[in-house]
């Protein structure tokens, strides 16, 4: 009997099949939405960590064990990265799956996402205008608005007290820096001429006698926040992304206005040299170690600012006004419903649990930020009741392009450096107009 | 008194290829299910990718219009004739090379330093080497603390004894980054010297001094043509490594100011985050491209050595 052996290019075939089925069978998604024995539905939404997730982790918790219950909807929160949540979901996105039930959206994403999200009904009078309107997409809702985000004039009361009453120091000094003589001001009245002749009161280079070697500090790298919070500068002179018929409007007067507004406070030192690179954290640094007197921060900033155990030197001296000229970009972090999932009709369930103010109210309790005035005048700080009179007026929402995160990048790439003094403002703000009439498709 | 015939005579051409012969029809499968693993691997990890990015970059893909539209070259024409693409891909170039050479230089001369016996040496070779221990992002994310003018360690101390620099700032970022990278890769290079300077010959350092060569002229004549294969995959691996930089500039500049420090991985990554998928494979492969020719002219330079 002569024994017979496989042929060689199927031993070879059989063992490749095995070799790649033990690969893939590892690269599958893990705990994927699902129905149990009982009927539960679970829903699996996606969040980034920090304190968002927190406070929506409580009211996870209270749905799953009340209205969830009874509609057997358990809401599961898987919480990826906190800096790469978006570009996760990208790549969910685009292959269209199914494994996540609600994805997080955001005003300046949303745009992009919204061919992956199901329109979503909400009652709208509950909600601050300009949230619920930075969510919709040619007049469709497809975010929840929660967790607002504006900028706000962070500054130290001690100082400015000190500020107002010497008014000959700040006149010589304005007209020195800006060529105009100035009076001091409250905070409250401020116009950008009057933030550059602040800052240049409190830096030591114009007046020896300033307790902070900087009066401000700039949040100038290249980075698409940064360009939300220049779009304060921009629309507080006037300006806007788009022209009223529609078209790229950053080669006006207001946008030379508003990148030489940055390049003043830069060029003439107002801003610590590094200011090039400064983001969030960097501007908590500086008001906190006493290095500037005032700054233009996200509303997430004062908590830090206010804790004597973390910012002793200006703890307790923290004084809250509007951005100067009055205008707060606005955008708020999201929830939308999955449009590929298995149960979008059980998400909207969980959607309708958020679109209401009681439910709100306990997102606030929670440490929460609530888009709806009703819930947040539940909180009575400082901090939220200049955040909810920003919401209730001065405060915008870019236009919603499609590729307004592009928008965004592309501003911070063109103008960061001629923020800094570096290369021509003109040629900065053409690079932008052209890159914006691109990204518009105008 | 001849050797044996058997001990100095080389196999013959004939009797190689006689053996080669019998070997595929004793081992061919042995030989397929043995590198079987390394041809899964290569299919999934190298092929697949490689087929999949040219796939993209032919095609436009975002995530507002995800379905595949065959753009033939398009994408390739938009990246080649981005002024953004020429400017991050000369200062990739320029910090390749600079950082590059810096490394090659200081580690040579830590090399040559701790050829030599003194106290602590141990302990300071430990503390040589520690910056390649350390993730590029989290130094990035610490001397983002470090230099950060209001807080960091480093303002401080130069502002402490009157110096008054600010490292991050417009004028100075470009050389604090090459500076940063030369700081973490330096270890890198003097490794691989201090273990090449090991198998040097002790005679090589008696003759030398036999004829009077002085240590200068010694390092000069001698050891750096002995460096040369060492100094060029050293080199190479830098190079490498150098040209494809993301996470330390990423963390403390984000590519800026403007586009002044954006790397071409930096680049790509900014397309990617956009949604843009096939535009950030076209240039992808336009940067792979850049550096295929390099690729002949290292193997055959490292296989010459071996051989």
């Amino acid at each position: 009997m002569t024994r017979k052996s496989l042929p060689r290019h199927a031993t070879v075939a059989s063992i490749a099949i095995v070799a790649v089925g033990i690969a893939l069978s590892g690269c599958g998604a893990s705990g994927s939405s699902s129905t149990n024995a009982n009927g539960v539905t679970n829903l699996k939404m996606i969040m980034e960590p920090g304190p968002e997730a927190d406070s929506m982790s409580k009211l996870v918790d209270a749905f799953n064990s009340g209205q969830g219950a009874k509609d057997k909807i358990h809401v599961e929160i898987d919480q990826l990265s906190r800096t790469d949540t978006f570009a996760k979901e990208a790549a969910l996105m685009s292959t269209q799956s199914s494994d996540y039930d609600i994805y997080r959206t955001t005003s300046y994403l949303v745009a992009q996402h919204a061919p992956y999200l199901e329109p979503l009904t909400l009652n709208g009078d509950n909600y601050f205008k300009a949230p619920v309107e930075s969510l919709q997409v040619d007049g469709k809702q497809y975010g929840i608005p929660l967790d607002p985000s504006v900028h706000l004039l962070y500054y130290r009361t001690d100082l400015i007290d000190q500020m107002l009453k010497d008014a000959p120091t700040y006149e010589k000094i304005s007209q020195d820096v800006l060529g105009k003589k100035l009076e001091p001001k409250s905070p409250d009245q401020w116009t950008w001429d009057d933030y550059i002749a602040s800052a240049a009161y409190f830096t030591k280079k114009y007046n020896p006698n300033s307790p902070t070697p900087y009066g401000t500090q700039l949040q100038a790298k290249n980075l698409l926040y940064n360009a939300m919070v220049w779009d304060d500068v921009l629309w507080g002179l006037g300006g806007n992304w788009l022209n009223s018929a529609g078209q790229p409007d950053l080669t006006s007067t207001a946008a030379q206005n508003a990148v030489n507004v940055y390049r003043t406070v830069y060029t003439k030192g107002l801003t610590a040299a590094d200011s090039d690179q400064a983001e969030f954290p960097e501007t908590e640094a500086a008001l906190g170690s006493g290095n500037a007197a005032f700054a233009v921060q996200w509303n997430a900033g004062y908590a830090q600012l206010n804790d004597a155990s973390k910012s002793p030197k200006t703890a307790g001296k923290i004084g809250i006004a509007p951005v100067p000229g009055g205008k707060t970009h606005v955008h708020a972090l999201s929830l939308g419903v999955n449009k590929y999932g298995k149960h979008t009709s059980q998400a909207q369930e969980f959607i309708k649990y958020l679109d209401d103010p009681a439910t709100m109210g306990s997102y606030v309790g929670d440490g929460g930020i609530a888009s709806m005035p009703k819930a947040l005048s539940t909180k009575t700080d400082p901090n939220t009741a200049a955040l909810n009179k920003a919401l209730s007026g001065g405060s915008f929402s870019e236009p919603a392009l499609p590729k307004a995160f592009d928008v965004y990048t592309a501003l911070a790439n063109d103008l960061s450096a001629a923020w800094v003094g570096q290369g021509d403002v003109s040629s900065a703000l053409a690079k932008a107009n052209a890159d914006v009439a691109k990204l518009a498709g105008k | 008194m001849t050797a044996p015939s058997s001990l100095t005579t080389r196999p013959t051409i004939e009797g190689r290829k006689g053996s080669r012969r019998r070997r595929p029809a004793n081992r061919g499968p042995a030989r397929w299910i043995l590198s079987a693993p390394l041809l899964v691997f290569l299919a999934l990890f190298v092929a697949f990718p490689i087929v999949y990015g040219v796939q993209s970059a032919l095609t436009s893909k975002t995530l507002l219009d995800p379905t595949p539209t065959w753009v033939g070259l398009g994408n390739f024409g938009a990246v080649l004739t981005d002024a953004g693409f020429w400017h991050s891909a000369l200062f990739t170039l320029l910090y390749t090379v600079v950082v590059t050479g810096f490394e090659l230089a200081f580690g040579f001369g830590l090399a040559l330093l701790f050829d030599k016996d003194f106290p602590g040496k141990k302990f300071l070779l430990s503390a040589v080497i520690l910056p390649i221990m350390i993730a590029p992002a989290l130094m990035g994310i610490m001397f983002r603390l470090l230099l950060n003018s209001n807080i960091g360690l480093l303002p401080g101390f130069l502002h402490s004894i009157g110096v008054d620099v600010p490292l991050l700032g417009a004028g100075t970022v470009v050389p604090m980054l090459m500076g940063l990278d030369v700081l973490q890769w330096t270890p890198f290079t003097f490794l691989l010297f201090h273990a090449a300077l090991q198998s040097v010959p002790g005679e090589l350092h008696e003759a030398a001094q036999l004829d009077r060569a002085n240590y200068p002229r010694f390092v000069v004549s001698i050891l750096i043509p002995l460096m040369v294969p060492t100094i060029f995959i050293a080199g190479f691996l830098r190079a490498i490594d150098a040209f494809r930089t993301f996470d330390t500039i990423n963390v403390l500049t984000s590519g800026g100011p403007g586009d002044n420090t954006t790397t071409l991985s930096i680049y790509i990554y900014k397309i990617l985050s956009a949604g843009n998928f096939g535009t950030a494979s076209a240039a992808a492969l336009i940067v792979a491209l850049i550096m295929l020719p390099l690729v002949p002219v290292v193997v055959r330079r490292i296989t010459r050595g071996a051989v």
